[in-house]
């Protein structure tokens, strides 16, 4: 009986172990992504399981993190080339989310940018819960997903980013 | 030989006193004025705060601290002067930011500047090497509400 509590309890210990390992290590390829659903800077609500069916590149950033916004031209780009083509959306979409705390920052960037894309934020800088979802250590961070909402990249940028999502698109999509 | 000998020591010193001006390029603060994290937690957490905790970043994170905004901002560098000139000169001030590393943080030098032109003995910068998350929030440190 008592070897068998003694099992038991080291079991248990292995259990809790794993799971306290596991809510704190970052987001690998293959894990589901988390749903975001935060108010737009119209005030509704958007879903990132709303896109279902297309890769999603899911762009963590703020107004006040001078990198991110360097990154939104280049994000522009690879809108224009691989989401919208002759006013049809095609199997790419990009999901903005931002760590800003002040509401006219953040709409500030988008207009300025002319930024067409979805762009959500729960205006509550790095306290907000979407940072801990998502073990964003650093911004610009960004989550690429595939059609069934799997993480399928890690915070790509530049040409590697292009890169991804170019040869993604031609052969899984 | 002797030449090569000579030129080699030549780009040798100039590289050393390119490396110690990299070094020694100038911050507006000390080693000794970056203020550790864990000592202003368990402050806090004592309840003995009689310092002043301002945020010059985006968001007032820090439990009891005062929030003046973004510190590249000229209006909010005004802001924390009207709150610091009200304050005694021999008071801790600390000043934190915790959107991103210092180096690329676009807040703490504007304001550690104008702190430091006010004349106060103890003026701090809280030594966030990453952000106000990992640095603060992630260790369980106190938070507002």
């Amino acid at each position: 009986m008592k070897k068998r509590s003694v099992v038991f309890l080291a079991l248990a210990a292995f259990l809790i172990g794993t799971v306290a390992f596991a809510q704190d290590r970052e987001l690998k390829v293959g894990d589901v992504a988390p749903e975001i659903s935060l108010p737009t800077p119209k005030g509704d609500t958007a879903r990132l399981s709303s896109m279902r069916g297309r890769l999603v590149l899911i762009d963590f950033w703020a107004s006040w993190c001078a990198p991110c916004v360097e990154e939104q031209p280049e994000l522009k780009k690879l809108y224009t080339k691989y989401a919208k083509q002759n006013g049809l959306y095609r199997k790419f979409q990009i999901f903005g989310v931002s760590l800003d705390s002040k509401k006219e920052g953040w709409q500030k960037i988008i207009r300025k940018y002319n930024i067409p894309w979805t762009q959500v934020s729960d205006l509550k800088f790095w306290t907000s819960p979407i940072a801990q979802d998502y073990h964003i250590d650093a911004l610009p961070f960004n989550v690429l997903i595939d059609e069934k909402g799997f993480v399928v990249a890690v915070n790509l940028h530049g040409e590697k980013l292009e890169n991804f999502i170019g040869e993604y698109l031609s052969k899984e999509i | 030989m002797k030449r090569m000998t000579q030129m080699v020591s030549c780009i040798f010193l100039v590289l050393f006193s390119m490396s110690i001006q990299a070094q020694t390029k100038t911050e507006p603060w000390t080693e000794a004025q970056l203020k550790p994290t864990q000592e202003l937690a368990d402050e806090i957490n004592a309840g003995k705060t009689k310092q002043l905790i301002i945020n010059i970043g985006p968001q007032a994170v820090i439990k009891g601290s005062v929030d003046v905004g973004p510190g590249s901002e000229k209006a909010n560098v005004k802001k924390m002067e009207k709150i610091l000139a009200k304050a005694d000169k021999n008071q801790e001030v600390i000043l934190y930011c915790g959107c991103c590393p210092f180096e690329r943080c676009p807040n703490v030098r504007p304001a550690f500047t104008a702190l430091k032109e006010q004349g106060f003995t103890k003026a701090r910068l809280l030594n966030i090497p990453k952000n106000i998350k990992t640095d603060w929030i992630d260790k369980g440190y106190p938070v507002a509400k």
